[in-house]
């Protein structure tokens, strides 16, 4: 009983160690302001943009997705590409020269349009 | 007998007690005012019915000095008599409590010898005037003290919503020559002004009525007099009112207004699409009305006006439609047209309820309007705004049936509105850089029944070259594609017979070369008009998931 207990408590020991690795040691290639904690997700270097950004598109596997920019206000779609992209972080841009000042959604799916993550950001 | 003589002393002493209060002080006005700034002549006039002489007429009044202005008096007491006048700005008389104030004896006997300090009380809104005429032999009946003549001032801001006892004599002094008090009642409570008009009709707001709802702030106002002179000018708010300010205009003036769109619009080229050229095509045709053409598609009258983008007057032919073909394929036709484009609108505006009314067989677009002080209603317009070549209302506003309805008779659909009705269908506009490092737009659609459509392409023309454009429409669509400007692209599909449709699958595709070394695309591919169009000219809308 005694060697059940003690194996259990090592377990959860581990299971713990091994979250503070991850979050004491991160990806060294992608920006602090650009990692993402969870397995999926998207984010931009910054909220506040004026021509260009850099963008982390993290994913669960290598495949199609969806990058879709909706308006702020009522959620229509007025850009859309597809990236083919790999496993884990991809480092990635979104240009907003040619959209009107305002706020917007970006926002990641898989190829069938199932949500994944999503950011709001502004254009300045 | 002592008893009868008794009682007849009683009677005669009674009718003479009565007979006393016979006389009064009567105040009234010569001359007719109706406008503000008119001026107001007052006469003030003995009034004798028992026969007693007056030798001491004393009359005190008081006028409202927000409503009326003294300009000047005059005297009007016979040669040889004495006349004085005195004046206090800022008082206003307290009558007699538990008294008849038309009871101007008891009135003045209150003020000489019993409130002592309480008779006035200071009042900004009031003043006193007080005359005296003197004789020496008695003053004929019907004798006038005095004329007053006041400027009419505007009530607005005044505090007074009318012009209801502006003046008020508050008490008569009238004296025999040996000092006996004659009993005096006053012709009125007060004078009152009515129809009084002009002034300042106080804040005023014009509510647009648009389409283009997201833009309210792009459109301006013009107020005009009668004359044609601009009287001012605004813009309206995010909410789409404009708000004139207290003293611009006037009560019972006639004026006119306009609203116009700022030419300098970013999307004037998303007025004017694939839908309007359908609605404009089916009207030249006359489509289902036989050789004759003699039956209208259109549901409202202002839609001939709208379509008529040649400006020729007459009615909407294919002169108008090719006109918008060679618009949308950026085509020059070399004739000057009236399309809403890019740096070019053609307003028009009207008074919403009779917007694009029909009148003796012309459209109409009724502007004037006269705010009136008793009206508040007439304090705010509906002030609805269209644009030329802009028939299926997507920027303009949709007149009501009442106003400018066609007759089902007149239409060759009996379902009305069909014309201007649209219904939703997904489509998937993606980009993607390809194996060869080129970006390419493709527009995938399963939608049936288009005869036309469009789409209005925007992109980031420092980084991307549009480099061609592929049609898989069907081998019997016009197919257009132009540079609007830098960074736009319309593209589009147009079947002027209205009978084939766009192909289904990936009618369209774009393709780029990146100016720099890209990644991906997020963001550098938008789109604007995405529209498409079926024979009957139902518009479709498309929605991207």
């Amino acid at each position: 009983m005694r060697k059940i207990l003690l194996l259990l408590s090592l377990t959860i020991l581990m299971g713990c160690y091994q979250e503070d690795i991850i979050e004491q040691f991160p990806d060294a290639d992608i920006p602090q302001s650009l990692q993402i904690k969870e397995l999926i997700g998207i984010k931009l270097e910054s909220t506040i943009v004026t021509d260009r950004v850099s963008m982390n598109v993290k994913l669960p596997l290598d495949g199609k997705y969806r990058v879709k920019i909706r308006h702020g206000i009522n959620n229509e779609l007025i850009s859309q590409e597809m990236i083919t992209a790999s496993e884990g972080d991809n480092l990635l841009k979104v240009y907003v020269a040619s959209l009107d000042k305002s706020g917007y959604m970006i926002q990641l799916t898989d190829e069938f349009h199932n949500i994944l993550g999503n950011q709001s950001f502004v254009v300045n | 007998m002592k008893k009868i003589l008794l009682l007849l002393v009683s009677v005669l002493f009674t009718l003479n007690t009565f007979g006393q209060t016979e006389s009064s002080i009567d105040y009234s006005p010569v001359n007719t005012v109706t406008q503000i700034g008119d001026t107001l002549i007052m006469k003030f006039q003995y009034f004798k019915n028992d026969g007693a002489d007056l030798t001491l007429g004393q009359v005190d009044f008081e006028y409202n000095n927000k409503l009326l202005a003294y300009i000047s008096h005059e005297s009007q007491a016979p040669s040889g008599a004495n006349f004085s006048r005195n004046n206090w700005g800022g008082y206003k008389f307290n009558p007699k409590a538990d008294t008849s104030e038309d009871d101007m004896d008891v009135q003045y006997i209150w003020w000489k010898d019993e409130a002592a300090a309480n008779s006035y009380s200071t009042s900004a809104d009031w003043s006193v005037e007080r005359i005296t005429v003197q004789s020496a032999g008695a003053l004929g009946a019907d004798q006038e003290f005095v004329k007053y003549s006041f400027r009419v001032k505007d009530k607005f801001n005044s505090g007074y919503s009318n012009y209801n006892d502006v003046i008020k004599v508050n008490w008569a002094n009238y004296q025999q020559s040996n000092g006996t008090q004659i009993q005096t009642n006053r012709s009125k409570d007060g004078q009152d002004l009515s129809g009084i008009e002009g002034g300042n009709a106080g804040s005023f707001t014009i509510n647009l009525k648009t389409a283009n709802t997201d833009n309210y702030t792009d459109y301006s106002y013009t107020i005009l007099d009668a004359a044609g002179s601009s009287v001012t000018t605004g813009t309206f708010d995010e909410s789409g009112q404009g708000i004139i300010a207290e003293g611009v205009l006037s009560n019972n003036v006639t004026y006119t207004a306009q609203a116009n769109l700022t030419e300098a619009a970013t999307y004037l080229d998303e007025v004017v699409t694939v839908s309007d050229l359908a609605l404009v095509f089916a009207e030249a045709i006359g489509a289902g009305s036989g050789p004759s053409g003699g039956s209208t598609t259109f549901d409202y009258f202002i839609q001939d006006i709208m379509g008529d983008v040649v400006g020729d007057s007459n009615g909407v032919d294919f002169q108008d439609s090719y006109e918008i073909l060679a618009y949308l394929q950026g085509v020059d036709s070399s004739n000057t047209n009236l399309i809403t484009q890019a740096g070019q609108t053609e307003d028009y505006s009207g008074i919403e309820s009779t917007y694009g009314a029909l009148v003796s067989d012309v459209v109409t677009f009724a502007k004037s309007f006269t705010p009136i002080d008793s009206d508040a209603s007439s304090k705010t317009i509906d002030l609805a705004h269209g644009l030329r070549g802009d028939v299926n209302f997507s920027h303009s506003w949709t007149p009501t049936i009442e106003s400018g309805g066609k007759s089902l008779m007149a239409r060759q659909s009996s379902a009305r509105y069909s014309k201007t009705q649209s219904e939703d269908a997904n489509i998937d506009l993606i980009s993607e850089i390809n194996d060869e490092g080129q970006v390419v737009f493709s527009i995938n659609s399963d939608v049936e029944g288009m005869v036309g459509s469009q789409f209005n392409i925007v992109y980031d023309p420092n980084i991307l070259s549009l480099e061609n454009v592929i049609f898989d429409t069907g081998n019997t669509m016009t197919n257009f594609s132009n540079i609007v400007e830098s960074g736009i692209v319309r593209v589009g599909s147009f079947n002027q017979e209205l009978s084939s449709t766009v192909k289904e699958g990936t009618p369209y595709q774009l393709i780029f070369t990146p100016l720099e070394t890209i990644e991906n695309t997020s963001g550098l591919i938008s789109f604007r008009v995405k529209e498409g169009v079926k024979a009957d000219g139902t518009k479709i809308n498309f929605i991207i998931q």
